[in-house]
């Protein structure tokens, strides 16, 4: 029990080192144990949640060396509840990835892929749950890497962004070891609650502010806030269809819990020039908004509109972190677990109807709720959800959102939250108009020879979503109460 | 398309210069009073030797006291390994065959024809010291320089040189297929989660070298963790070398192949 926080990372790390050697001896082995690892995994986080609840933060020391010597996880119940996120997406995912093992032409190659969808979600999982700055950007390195491979699997296209992504990521990856670097020169410590500790003694405020320069845009290429967003909707739209739902639902979420921990974890309320970096932050938050839902509404491919609403949705995370106040933080992460569920419910959906019919215009799917009423109804509520229709929990994160920034009196955020919403509201009801009214295509079915396809691999995650964008609107007070657990006091108050 | 461009220039000069003048905040080189050579570093220089056994300093961070990060790192290699894979059997094999028809390849056995070095000889001798080195490195990393990364790279590129000049037929002692060496490359990792795990199975937090359940005394275990650790390196390091050799090779053939 008390070592299920390393278990919740080392369980899928060793069944996806495993797998290749499990593949070599039954092609079917190697996939059960993978998904069987992240099932336990997933089981796990959620105790681990219920003991955060109940007994508070959780440190877990690995090594038994005390905290700033070696590394530690740190679990409050805020990456408690994403981690049950990412692990619960993460298991549909890996199930609903069996039906386009068609594009793999040997057995190798499949394995292969799986192993590396499998670290992805380690990369995730490890990214949240460390509080070791650097053990953080080796979770990193292990999430990009295996991306630019998933986006790669694309076909061509997908190479292509794979190796714009990769160009950019690796600046990324480069900013960010630069800002820790001088973190560490002023404090000698790489441990997050210690360097607070000697950050929050004062007089760093330069090295900090240099320090900060360097990670906005760090995590900001890495969840694609807006003007470091560029090559988000190609390598979302081009990534490996099978792994997408995770690529584009959690993905960029995690990078943004990062920021948020150097912002108010690290850096604190009590940084010289935090409200300049708030300011920043939510200059660049409100122009993704905007921008992101226009883009968005000029497209056809329904995989790029999804990809340019993410750009806005994104938005809407780091807004929250601009008002900073402990409402705001909660709206931002009850829209990081919600637009989760939205986003990877959206490409379930699109990628069933791209197995089934083999198209993903928007333009051919008229009437398409006759033939797929299950998927269908998960899009209808998703695009509601996105739009902000209660009881879907888009509704009450927004909600809370713009309540924080009328607290706080921020009435541009404001604002610009609701046309963005409205924005919203063009695209997805254009969507819901192909599917319920446009005349019928008479799509065929597409034919898979020598594939067996799993139904219910491809229904189970649609019908999950659907439950938990509902679950989430209906239970978002409850969710607030956790999330406020760690949050209170967290902020500007 | 200009404006383009000159912001372009605008924004990289100005991520040039601004660091140029700011990163004066960053400590003097070898300056004992600052905070790198101060906070943690003290206890790491007084504690090495009687905590973890190990008379080499920097092998007892990075596999002892930082034992999980280079447990990813080791991850990445892996992870570059199977992606090489992936990524590589996408494409069409040997695009060259047009190439080929026009340049016959020669073959090349026989007395050599500059008067060097003979490289059937000397590899026979050359390959065994290699090996041996390596090994001795792997062994010795806790005690004097060296370690997994460094035995592993070595024995890759051992691999690697004996491709390179031994004829195929006769290297079917030492021929690794794709798929074997890719999943030996995914234990080496998994030998070192394996370093970790024994420690939950005494009792222990993951990585507690010290509760590993072997009846020996507490700084020995020590020695055995890291040892576990550096094994799992080396196969990790090894495996992935040869894993991005193959699917290379896989992918075109050299005009100096025989067959």
């Amino acid at each position: 029990m008390n070592n299920f926080p390393a278990l919740i990372v080392v369980c899928p790390l060793c069944a996806a080192l495993l797998n290749l050697v499990l593949n070599r001896i039954n092609e079917k082995l190697g996939k059960a144990v993978i998904v069987l690892s992240v099932a336990a995994s997933l089981i796990m986080s959620v105790f681990v949640l219920a003991q955060v609840i109940t007994t508070g933060t959780i440190h877990y020391h690995m090594g038994n060396y005390d905290m700033p010597l070696g590394i530690e996880f740190v679990i409050d119940t805020v990456n408690g509840l994403i981690v049950v996120l990412v692990s619960l997406i993460g298991f549909l995912t890996l199930l609903f990835s069996d039906n386009f093992g068609y594009k793999f032409k040997t057995r190798l190659t499949k394995g292969a892929a799986n192993t590396v969808l499998t670290l992805l979600i380690v990369g995730l999982l490890g990214m949240t749950l460390t509080g070791d700055v650097f053990n953080l950007y080796v979770f990193l390195e292990i999430t990009s890497l295996s991306a630019y491979c998933l986006i790669a699997l694309g076909g061509e296209r997908g190479i292509f962004s794979a190796f714009r992504y990769l160009l950019v990521g690796t600046v990324a990856a480069t900013f960010y070891l630069l800002g820790v670097a001088i973190l560490y020169g002023v404090t000698g410590t790489l441990n997050m609650a210690d360097m607070a500790d000697i950050l929050n003694e004062g007089g760093k405020d330069q090295a900090m502010l240099l320090a900060i320069c360097f990670l906005v845009p760090a995590f900001g290429i890495k969840m694609a806030l807006f003007p470091f967003h560029g090559w988000q909707p190609s390598a979302y739209s081009y990534s490996e269809a099978g792994a997408a739902p995770l690529i584009t639902g959690v993905m960029g979420k995690i990078p943004a819990y990062a920021m948020f921990r150097y912002l108010y974890c690290i850096y604190g309320t009590d940084f010289k020039y935090f409200n300049s970096i708030l300011v920043i932050v939510g200059v660049f938050s409100v122009f993704g908004m905007l921008y992101g839902s226009i883009r968005a509404i000029a497209q056809t491919d329904i995989r790029k509109i999804l990809a340019y609403s993410s750009v806005a949705q994104i938005g809407y995370i780091s807004l929250g972190f601009a008002i900073g106040t402990p409402i705001a933080l909660c709206g931002a992460f009850l829209h990081m677990l919600g637009h989760a569920f939205m986003k990877g419910g959206l490409f379930f959906c699109t990628g069933a109807i791209r197995h089934k019919f083999g198209t993903v215009n928007i333009e051919d799917f008229g009437r398409i709720y006759k033939k797929m009423p299950l998927t269908c109804g998960t899009l209808t509520i998703a695009a509601l959800s996105m739009v902000g229709i209660p009881p879907t929990v888009g509704f009450f994160s927004k909600w809370y959102l713009g309540s924080a920034a009328a607290m706080q009196g921020e009435w541009i955020y404001l604002a610009v939250l609701v046309i963005s919403s409205l924005l919203n509201a063009i695209y997805f009801f254009r969507l819901i108009e192909k599917v319920f009214i446009n005349e019928d295509k008479s799509l065929k079915e597409r034919v898979y020879d020598e594939f067996k396809t799993c139904g219910w691999k491809l229904v189970l995650p649609v019908v999950v979503c659907f439950i938990a964008i509902l679950g989430l609107g209906l239970a978002n007070v409850k969710i607030i109460d956790i999330l406020m657990l760690s949050l209170k006091g967290v902020g500007l108050c | 398309m200009q404006l383009r461009r000159v912001i372009t220039v605008l924004i990289m000069v100005t991520i040039l210069v601004v660091p140029f003048v700011a990163f004066r905040v960053l400590p003097e080189i070898g300056d004992p009073n600052s905070a790198p050579n101060s906070h943690v570093t003290d206890y790491y220089i007084e504690h090495t030797i009687s905590e973890c056994n190990s008379p080499n300093m920097v092998t007892s961070i990075i596999v002892d006291y930082r034992a999980f990060d280079t447990m990813f790192e080791t991850t990445v290699m892996f992870l570059s390994g199977v992606a090489v894979i992936l990524i590589l059997s996408n494409k069409p094999k040997k695009r060259d065959d047009m190439f080929r028809k026009f340049n016959p390849c020669t073959t090349n056995t026989g007395p050599s024809i500059f008067k060097t070095v003979n490289k059937d000889v000397m590899i026979s001798i050359i390959e065994p010291l290699i090996l041996i080195y390596a090994i001795y490195v792997l062994f010795h990393g806790e005690v004097s320089l060296g370690g997994g990364f460094q035995a592993g790279a070595l024995i890759g590129m051992t691999y690697l040189l004996d491709v390179m000049v031994v004829k195929r037929k006769d290297r079917d002692i030492f021929n690794y297929s794709l798929e074997r060496s890719v999943s030996v490359a995914g234990t080496g990792p998994f030998i070192y989660a394996v370093g970790g795990i024994l420690g939950l199975i005494g009792g222990g937090l993951f990585m507690e070298f010290e509760a590993i359940p072997l009846p020996i005394e507490a700084p020995e275990l020590h020695s055995i963790g890291i040892l576990i650790v550096e094994v799992g390196v080396t196969v990790g390091v090894m495996c992935t070398i040869i894993t991005i050799l193959k699917a290379i090779m896989d992918r075109v053939s050299f005009d100096d192949d025989n067959d």
